[in-house]
């Protein structure tokens, strides 16, 4: 068998951008493959599962090395469909829906990308009508003038969009989170979606087409409201899955900020943190996976005191979380820092807009933190939910090999991607890809910071020894008399930690909006098309005569059209 | 010279004697009725593959019926547009057969239903060949009076209903016809569809034309069930058994709707701008409402009914736009149309034949008992919702890249978004049909038997590779040969008579 269409420029092509994302998509599936041997275990149609899993990822590949945009668009649209058979792995009463809802929005933005390739083919000189078949990606630089080529890059730009789950086609992502299998999120919405997403995202802003600044403002616009509006109902969950859903949402914001600031820094930024969000977001998900597989619940109502029991899945979640709220010397900061300074440098050609995106960017970011203060206090700190049985106590343990490994492989990455990142990630993958090096005001060296750190944590860990070593006496905290462990008012749980948020001045008129699904636009689409429906099936009586006389009516309208 | 081919009249002659055989000899034995129908549906496979060969090789053929010359006697002909028409109807009536020999098992008087098959598909094979107007008229009723029976074959109530206000609606429509044909035959002295031709070409552009014209399409339109000619679609084409919905919507309303109007007017008629605007029109009117219809229904076959009226509207926007990657668009999309539409039809008949039940409400969960049921549901769902890479995706590309670059960027977007919508009410097949947990009732439902199985396997396949099609080598065999029919238009008319 030849391979040699793998090597034909008219259909692959294997640049700096396309290789970097590849060796991730790669990276992501050898993970969750060995978390699924523990986390799937015992599960029926496993030999599906896998099949599914490695489907997936050659089509990624494919979508990833594509360079003809139809071949580009089979592989993406199959990918659709595997997300929806993977969805359908899981088993709350909801998954149905869930996988349904996120197809529909995910398969319907393909039909939209496929009109922006047509589109973008008529204006490119179409000539012989099956030249389409061999429109590729590198040879087009298409300047948005005219609103064809403004409605074919939304167009386009709505299927990444999608894909990336960003806002308004968000819905889909904290669903999938919270019912579909947890590797099947931490493999598709978390890492590889964002990855293809921004890729396609990134492709199409800086080659397929010519941005404007007014288009690059939509696109800033768009990710600091993603950041803002998703961190904000993250920050009212009660459940586990469904706030890192939301997380994963908010993260998008600030790759597509990065990618509109269209300048060298912030597209860096952008496509850095489109590689750590996966890592650190994937990680979160499959630490949080073993903790629910070990408690039976994402209720983080029903969690807490986890961090006694499961300190490698504590140290990789606490190590993610601080990634995610931009912590330094983790990788979520290196990349948000570059975000901040492409941003900055937009302002430099005029206009004052990029201070809202800065500060949009910024409190997005201390949000995030605020949230994960309250999901790592829930489920890892205080005291044990009462009201678990208690053989379901006895099994609280750390997971086994297969599961905690790729977590602490991602936290490494996590750290080693944050400590040396001029050194590893943006010499080595984001650099090559927008063509060569940048020069930022200020790359932040993390040296000499990471140091303090270490040396901090060193020598608090000999203070903490040297305690220990003399004889120390260990009683009880004293809280006035008062046996804690009987006393279930006294459990401090951490999921009402921003009710009152939800209970302040406008932002509960928008609060309770947002959970009626005013906001969704799969909801809302389907509302106004079940109304549409509503009376066009009210015309539909089954009377014969009524029939017959739509017939005579249209027969008038021929005869009205046509011979006049 | 023209050739002549024996071939084309067996399309019609075939079934035919295969129909009376059946009623003749299989109404004690189950092998002749099922033997019987199999193999001359098979048979006709094999004609319609050498029928196209034949047109690549020479061209346009002929046949004389009684060896009378051509404006005096009827004749028959053969182009590359009735070949493809030909193996379309022909592969899904085997298809279908192969369905059927199992789900048929549980109805009595499987002769008849045999026998009234072999007409329809008689009657659309003398349809699609026939060169002869007042044929044209008797083929297509031959064919529609066959269905009507065939949708009242439960002879329930609800069936009954159905097929009359099928019947009725289908008469009025061939009432239509028939008045058309007898003013163009008083007006032209003739009814071989060629010199007919000739005659409207030479009088020029005449009211006549006009008025048959609209009394033409409306009847063809009713057949077609395009918006608002269709409202007997929905009621008739759950209400019949499974594999003659699949039938009726596969190919039943193409054969003598949709090829009806393309050779009417394209070789006979001859086609005006405003005619292609409001074919256009006709289309995106279908699409639309048939998809907002489909997306409310609870009824799986209710529900696919619509999305044929929605499917019918593409292929019709295909044709109205006039160009002649519009046309090969158009006839791709028909003949994906045909393979996936039977295929979800055929499917839901075997979940009916599984559970008893069409209701969705009811359903659930059945993906985990009727494993590769669910799967070809699923490749037909992603054929017709157009998701790459399966079938129907290239011709929906097609049609979309034809209406963009003739400058109908509207009809493109509403294209796009009845496509989107339509990807929605298939997920509502698999959401509430397939997946979940198994329901209680169903826990002893069992997969269907092999020859459906088969069938079912065969139609997912050609969903899965039918984009293979567009490689240039059967793109030049299958759809371009076919499609430059519309573009000879009524020339034809000179090339048949000129050779005889």
């Amino acid at each position: 068998m030849s391979f040699d269409f793998l090597k034909d420029p008219q259909l692959f092509r294997y640049d700096a951008l396309s290789k970097f994302v590849g060796v991730f998509v790669a990276l992501f599936f050898v993970l969750v493959v060995i978390y699924s041997i523990g986390y799937m275990r015992g599960r029926k149609g496993l030999l599906r599962y896998y099949l599914c899993t490695l489907a997936t990822f050659v089509a990624s590949l494919g979508a990833v090395f594509a360079n003809n945009m139809l071949v580009f668009l089979c592989f993406w649209g199959f990918l659709g469909l595997l997300l929806y058979l993977l969805i359908a792995f899981g088993r709350n009463e909801r998954t149905p829906a869930t996988a349904k809802k996120a197809f529909i929005i995910i398969g319907g933005s393909d039909a939209l990308m496929l009109l922006g390739i047509v589109i973008l083919w008529q204006l490119n000189g179409p000539g012989e009508p099956m030249s389409i078949l061999s429109l590729r990606m590198d040879a087009l630089s298409q300047p948005l003038n005219g609103s064809l080529a403004v409605l074919g890059y939304l167009c386009l730009a709505a299927g990444a969009l999608a894909k990336a789950g960003a806002m308004p086609f968000h819905t889909w992502v904290p669903d999938t989170a919270e019912d579909a299998p947890i590797p099947v999120t931490a493999y598709l919405p978390a890492s590889l979606d964002k990855l293809l997403g921004i890729y396609f995202l990134g492709r199409l802003s800086l080659e397929v087409f010519r941005m404007t600044t007014g288009m690059n403002t939509v696109l800033m616009a768009l990710g600091s409201f993603t950041i803002i509006a998703a961190v904000m109902m993250a920050l009212i969950q009660h459940d586990m899955r469904r706030l890192l859903g939301y997380h994963a949402v908010s993260q998008v914001g600030y790759m597509i900020l990065g990618i509109g600031t269209g300048n060298p820094i912030g597209i860096a930024g952008g496509l850095f943190h489109m590689l750590n969000n996966a890592i650190y977001k994937s990680c979160l998900f499959l630490s949080a996976g073993a903790v629910s597989k070990r408690a039976g619940t994402n209720d983080l109502a029903k969690l807490g005191g986890f961090a006694r029991v499961m300190p490698v899945t504590f140290s990789t979640f606490l190590i993610s979380s601080l990634a995610i709220s931009g912590v330094p010397p983790f990788n979520g900061f290196a990349s948000k820092w570059l975000v901040y300074q492409g941003v900055i440098e937009t302002g430099q050609s005029g206009g004052d807009l990029w201070v809202v995106w800065l500060v949009a960017a910024m409190f997005g970011s201390a949000l995030t933190l605020a949230s994960f203060m309250k999901l790592t206090h829930s489920i890892f700190l205080g005291q044990p939910s009462t009201d678990v049985p208690a053989e379901q106590m006895l099994k609280r343990r750390e997971t086994g090999f297969s599961m905690w490994l790729p977590t602490v492989v991602l936290a490494f990455l996590s750290v080693v991607f944050g400590v040396f990142a001029l050194q590893v990630p943006l010499r080595l993958f984001v650099f090559p890809s927008i063509g060569g090096d940048v020069v930022a005001p200020g790359i932040w060296s993390s040296g000499l910071a990471s140091l303090l750190l270490v040396i901090g944590i060193v020598v608090g860990f000999l203070i903490y020894l040297a305690g220990s070593l003399r004889k120390s006496r260990l009683v009880e905290p004293f809280v006035g008399g008062e046996d804690l462990s009987k006393m279930p008012e006294m459990r401090v749980s951490g999921v009402d930690f921003y009710e009152t948020v939800q209970g302040t001045g406008v932002l509960k008129g928008i609060y309770r909006a947002a959970l009626k699904k005013l906001f969704d636009i799969y909801d809302v689409l389907a509302g106004f098309l079940g109304w549409i429906g509503q009376g066009l099936a009210a015309l539909h009586n089954g009377i014969l005569p009524r029939y017959l006389s739509w017939c005579l009516v249209g027969m008038v309208v021929l005869f009205f059209v046509l011979i006049r | 010279m023209m050739p002549t081919s024996p071939v084309i009249p067996l399309f019609v002659a075939v079934p035919l004697a295969g129909a009376f055989a059946i009623a003749l000899l299989g109404k004690k034995t189950r092998i002749i009725p099922n033997g019987m129908a199999l193999i001359v549906t098979g048979g006709l496979i094999a004609f319609s593959i050498i029928a196209m060969r034949m047109f690549s090789l020479f061209g346009v053929h002929t046949y004389k019926l009684g060896a009378w010359p051509a404006p005096f006697g009827i004749v028959m002909v053969l182009d590359g547009l009735t070949a493809f028409m030909l193996f379309t109807v022909s592969l899904i009536a085997f298809l279908v057969i192969l369905f059927s020999i199992s789900y048929m098992e549980r109805y009595s008087g499987r002769w008849q239903f045999y026998t009234l098959f072999l007409l329809m598909v008689a009657g659309m094979n003398g349809v699609i060949v026939t060169g002869d107007m007042f044929n044209l008229f008797v083929f297509l009723e031959v064919a529609a009076v066959a269905s009507y029976a065939l949708v009242a074959f439960g002879t329930e109530k609800h069936e009954l209903e159905a097929a009359f206000k099928y019947a009725v609606m289908g008469s009025v429509g061939s009432l239509f016809v028939l008045l058309a044909i007898v003013w163009l035959y008083s007006y032209t002295s003739t009814l071989n569809m060629a010199d007919m031709a000739l005659a409207l070409q030479a009088a020029g552009s005449t009211r006549v034309a006009l008025v048959t014209g609209v009394l033409l399409l409306t009847g063809f339109a009713l057949k077609a069930a395009i918006v608002p000619f269709h409202a007997w679609l929905p009621d008739a084409h759950p209400s019949a058994p499974a594999p003659i919905s699949a039938m009726l919507s596969g190919v039943l309303i193409k054969a003598l709707g949709v090829y009806a109007i393309c050779r009417v007017f394209y070789s006979v008629l001859g086609v005006s701008p405003q005619l292609s605007m409001l074919l256009m029109v006709l289309g995106v009117v279908s699409m639309s409402v048939g998809v907002l219809l489909a997306l409310r229904q609870w009824d799986l076959k209710r529900l696919l009914a619509y999305s044929s009226i929605s499917q019918i509207g593409y292929i019709m926007l295909g044709i109205g736009i006039g160009t002649p990657l519009g046309f090969m668009a158009a006839l791709f999309h028909l003949f994906n149309h045909s393979v996936f539409k039977s295929l979800l039809f055929l499917g839901s008949g075997a979940v009916e034949y599984a559970t008893g039940t069409r209701d969705l409400r009811e359903m659930g969960g059945l993906g985990k008992r009727m494993k590769l049921t669910s799967a070809a549901m699923l490749s037909g769902s992603m054929s017709v919702a157009g998701i790459p890479p399966f079938a129907g995706f290239w011709s929906k590309l097609l049609i979309i890249v034809a209406a963009v670059q003739a400058g109908y960027y509207w009809f493109a977007i509403i294209a796009v978004v009845a496509s989107m919508l339509t990807l929605s009410y298939v997920m509502r097949i698999m959401r509430y049909g397939f997946l979940g947990e198994l329901r209680e009732k169903w826990a002893g439902v069992r997969e269907v038997p092999f020859m459906m199985k088969l069938s079912l396997g065969l139609l997912a396949l050609i969903c899965i590779l039918g984009g293979l099609l567009l490689l240039p080598g059967a793109r030049e065999f299958f759809l371009t040969q076919a499609a430059r029919t519309f573009s000879v238009g009524t020339q034809l008319a000179s090339r048949i008579l000129g050779g005889v």
